[in-house]
């Protein structure tokens, strides 16, 4: 573990009854904190589509009708419980900062997803980014043989660069398991880069003055997407190389698969991965079907961790794990839960999270945030912030509006 | 793929019995335009392309496909002299004609909803304007459908335009400013607009023409309504989450004090300043809306897609971008803008009329170029364009010789993207609301032209392809890569490119092997994906 973040961490734990040395101490802290959120390189959105019920997951409430059947489990960190169908996420626990108070603006899917990804509501005016999208832009490598920006798996929407171009949108692999479309060669690699040059040399031909813009243009893609699928890092994308003790570590199923792609992916330089898993709009039987997603994920996402922390990758990864909205307190008359945005959780984990703890906190009955609510654009700011990113940083649309990465936001106190 | 002309004797008899006939001559009115464009800017020392570069630009451009080598062949022969007019009279008579706009204003719609649902009307969208379009239908009564619509989305394709923004009216009023009017009023929801004289009032007043509609789901079979609510006694309650059911009357927020109700606002026009009461009924409220949008005393329903139809051809509008025009802006050759924009109100609003205008002009006839830098002078050629998708798949089924199944599919999601030109959509299509110099093309697009294996099947010179057919029925290297240039790119290959392709062939020593490279050359490479 980074030493700024013990020193910072121990200082935070003494420090809650020095309130007076608070402002002696502000500005170095500030400083620290600034040096090694910059160091941050890589970030991995764990993207639970169809909003995870906060109840069956991390804010579990054994003690309260609205909790239901659920049981709790203790975690690796004294006094912070957890569901009871995330055992291998409860011994990670040491790495998360749970959000137990985040709020957003809307109650449905594409709309709710949209806010979380880009930090604004749809408007037919301007497409906003999303959040690889940023990331990407700003701390992306530009030398890298693969694309700095990956989504896996099929998702209701994948979320696009919008105003940035689409030089910043996602590279999607609907599948883990599979290479990316259109990356293997079809032909011998002699005779691929044979074409190229005919090419490269009839275009040279027929060009003529004023009309090169597009052959410019056309040959930089061509020259890119060459070192993409020539590229000996293209192994990365074969999670097939990994043994088979590794495998099994990170279980079975599409998730499984993708955690572990996004492993090697950052591992390899990439910038940003987001994973979608879906089916979480547990309308009816929600124990139950929320009880089998948690063991498609808890497996994958408690070994993502361990893999990433043993690599010394985690403190430069944000690991961010959350969904477009909760579900509701109540629970229906076809045992299901609705869509609750009013509270719900995030997990944040990496690139100077301090982890082991539990932000914000709900009333019995789970309906009401009772502790340091957190809005949805807190919690990108917060994201920004702990990637280097400065979320003031305005882009301007298509009419020549200047856009910010994310308005009215707030660094949500207490994570660093 | 369609052989459009079919013989010689067609334009010929084109010549002497045109189908339609339109009110104003459009090549009087091009010349006009023509000499209007000179006296405002420095336009000089222009060249106007050859045939068969016209050809293909017009085909591009009507029907959005390429010409096939019967058409090119068929066109170089027409001996007439007004052999371009002729070709643009009678593409524009052609059914793909609308199919082809359809696509384009599908996704000046499309591209930019909110709703994601509104997918499953899509097909009925399509089929709504192509027949529109191929029937001539006018741009005001078009506009007029798209207000006032009412109906299920999957047999209504009017309905589709308030879908895409889930009749959510503070959104479909947005969109109803932009694309009828060029005028992006919603930057004035919030706040009085920044750059424009428009107040945050005013945008208010328009979206109040709007809160009875509604978008209503419907389960047996999965659709959407776009419905009225005209009686508070069927009102449910708000609801965030949805617009299953519309509102009385619009209040705007008070966003200083968000916990204060907020002020009930009346209809009213911004351009016009014509209003109605609250109290009207949704019918009253759209029909007005649209009768005063599409008034020939509003300027600027004639003014954007007259601009926008500009752009589209010539390749830059007179204002850019195209859907940001108005009443601070300033266009590029503002007497020619609203001397097209009055003659297309005189014709009736009849886009047909507004296309063979413009492909009549120097302007559209022009040799092309790059799109030039903001400190050159504007029009000084036909400006080369990306392909839409829909135009780019249609030039490859046309290379392969082979035919789209037609399976667009109409469900949402992996069940939509099935259809070989839906996927290709998802690589390659883009919006075409954006400035066409800001559209850039994308890795994955590369990667599918260039390593798919349905591109690499169809290119190999085995039984069932053009390529095997071509080599077939050609013996000489020479005849067959002059051929496969005509068929690719609708022109005969320079003496250079055919020196350099013939010496590929004889360098590789493998027929088969060298044209098939030859092949994927060609469909890789820029000219094959713009149009110029």
């Amino acid at each position: 573990m980074n030493t700024n973040q013990i020193n910072r961490r121990s200082w935070l734990q003494t420090s809650t009854t020095a309130v007076a040395s608070v402002a002696a101490w502000k500005s170095p802290i500030i400083a620290n904190a600034n040096t090694m959120r910059t160091n941050a390189k890589a970030c991995i959105l764990l993207w639970m589509g169809g909003g995870p019920s906060q109840f069956e997951t991390f804010s579990p409430k054994p003690d309260h009708a609205n909790g239901g059947e659920t049981t709790v489990t203790s975690t690796a960190v004294p006094g912070i419980q957890i569901s009871s169908q995330l055992p291998a996420t409860a011994a990670a626990m040491k790495e998360l900062c749970l959000i137990r108070s985040v709020h957003g603006p809307e109650g449905s899917h594409p709309r709710a997803s949209y806010v979380s990804h880009t930090g604004y509501l749809p408007t037919a005016s301007v497409k906003h980014p999303t959040i690889g999208a940023h990331v990407t832009q700003h701390i992306g490598d530009q030398q890298s043989e693969l694309p700095s920006f990956v989504h896996i798996g099929r998702s209701r929407g994948v979320f696009t660069a919008g105003l940035l171009g689409v030089e910043y949108d996602p590279f999607i692999l609907n599948s883990a398991d599979q290479m990316p479309a259109n990356t293997e060669l079809l032909t011998s690699k002699n005779r691929y880069v044979r074409r190229l040059g005919l090419l490269e040399n009839l275009e040279d031909d027929g060009s003529k003055e004023g009309s090169r813009q597009f052959i410019k243009a056309n040959r930089n893609l061509y020259e890119k997407a060459s070192r993409l699928v020539l590229s000996p890092q293209m192994n990365t994308f074969d999670i097939t190389q990994e043994r088979n003790d590794v495998r099994s570590s990170y279980g079975v199923g599409n998730f499984a698969s993708g955690c572990l792609m996004a492993r090697r992916l950052v591992e390899a330089g990439v910038t940003f991965i987001e994973v979608a898993s879906s089916n979480w709009d547990t309308h009816f039987d929600n124990a139950s079907r929320t009880n089998t997603l948690c063991q498609e994920i808890d497996k994958p996402y408690a070994q993502l961790l361990t893999d990433l922390k043993q690599r010394g990758l985690l403190d430069t990864t944000l690991v961010i794990w959350m969904g477009e909205f909760g579900r509701t307190p109540r629970i229906n008359s076809r045992a299901g839960r609705d869509h609750y945005p009013r509270a719900f959780n995030v997990a944040l984990a990496g690139a100077g999270v301090r982890g082991g703890q539990v932000i914000g906190a709900t009333d019995p009955s789970g309906n009401n945030i009772t502790d340091q609510p957190v809005s949805v654009n807190d919690l990108l700011t917060t994201i920004y912030d702990a990637l280097g990113i400065d979320s003031f940083h305005e882009n301007l649309s298509r009419i020549g509006r200047p856009i910010r990465i994310v308005e009215d936001g707030e660094i949500i106190e207490g994570v660093f | 793929m369609t052989k459009l002309l079919n013989s010689v004797i067609v334009l010929t008899v084109w010549c002497f019995s045109p189908l339609v006939s339109f009110a104003q001559s459009p090549i009087e009115i091009a010349n006009k335009i023509d000499e209007l464009l000179i006296s405002e800017t420095a336009v000089s020392q222009t060249t106007i392309c050859d045939d068969e570069t016209f050809l293909r630009r017009a085909f591009f451009d009507i029907v959005g496909q390429p010409p096939s080598l019967e058409d090119v062949l068929v066109y170089g022969l027409e001996p007439s002299v007004n052999k371009r007019s002729l070709l643009i009279e009678y593409l524009l008579t052609d059914k793909t004609y609308g199919t082809n706009w359809s696509r384009y204003w599908r996704d000046v719609i499309m591209f930019r909803r909110t709703n994601d649902q509104s997918l499953l009307g899509v097909a009925s969208l399509e089929s709504y304007l192509t027949d529109a379009l191929n029937h001539g239908v006018s741009w005001d009564r078009i506009a007029t459908d798209f207000i006032t619509a009412k109906g299920d989305i999957k047999e209504d394709g009017r309905a589709v335009f308030i879908a895409a923004q889930q009749g959510r009216p503070e959104e479909t009023v947005s969109e109803i400013s932009r694309i009828f009017l060029g005028i992006q009023i919603q930057c004035a929801q919030c706040h009085d607009h920044p750059t424009d004289r428009w107040k945050q009032e005013q945008f208010h007043e328009l979206v109040a023409f709007f809160p009875r509609v509604a978008l209503r789901p419907q389960q047996e079979p999965r659709s959407f309504i776009v419905t009225a609510t005209d009686f508070v006694g069927r009102r449910r309650s708000p609801n965030a989450n949805n617009r299953f059911a519309g509102t009385l009357e619009h209040t705007m927020p008070n966003l200083a004090e968000p916990t204060l109700p907020g002020q009930v606002m009346t209809p009213k026009f911004f351009v016009s300043g014509q209003t109605l009461s609250t109290g009207t009924t949704d019918a009253v409220r759209r029909n007005s809306l649209a009768r005063w949008i599409t008034s020939p005393d509003n300027p600027w329903f004639a003014k954007a897609v007259t601009n926008r139809l500009w752009a589209e051809l010539v390749g830059e509008g007179f204002y850019e971008p195209v859907d940001d025009i108005g009443p601070d802006r300033i266009p590029s050759a503002p007497k020619t803008m609203d001397y097209l924009a009055n003659e297309f109100t005189l014709s009736g609003y009849d886009l047909k009329w507004l296309m063979q205008t413009i492909m009549s002009t120097q302007a559209y006839q022009r040799s092309s170029l790059d799109r030039r830098n903001y400190d050159q002078i504007p029009f000084q050629a036909n400006t080369i364009q990306p392909l839409r998708s829909d135009q780019l798949f249609d030039s490859v089924m046309s290379v392969f010789e082979i035919s789209d199944t037609g399976n667009e599919g109409s469900g949402l999601g992996p069940r939509r993207a099935q259809s070989p030109r839906n996927v290709f959509a998802d690589i390659f299509g883009y919006d075409p609301n954006d400035p066409r110099g800001d559209v850039a093309a994308s890795i994955p697009q590369s990667l599918a032209m260039m390593n798919s294996t349905f591109i690499n099947e169809q290119i190999q010179a085995r039984q069932g392809t053009m390529l095997y057919r071509l080599l077939q029925e050609v013996q000489s290297n020479r005849a067959a890569v002059q051929e496969l240039y005509l068929r690719v790119y609708s022109r005969r290959p320079t003496r250079k490119e055919l020196n350099t392709s013939l010496a590929y062939i004889q360098n590789v020593a493998n027929r088969d092997e060298s044209f098939e490279d030859l092949l994927w050359a060609l469909l890789n490479s820029a000219e094959f994906k713009t149009r110029r």
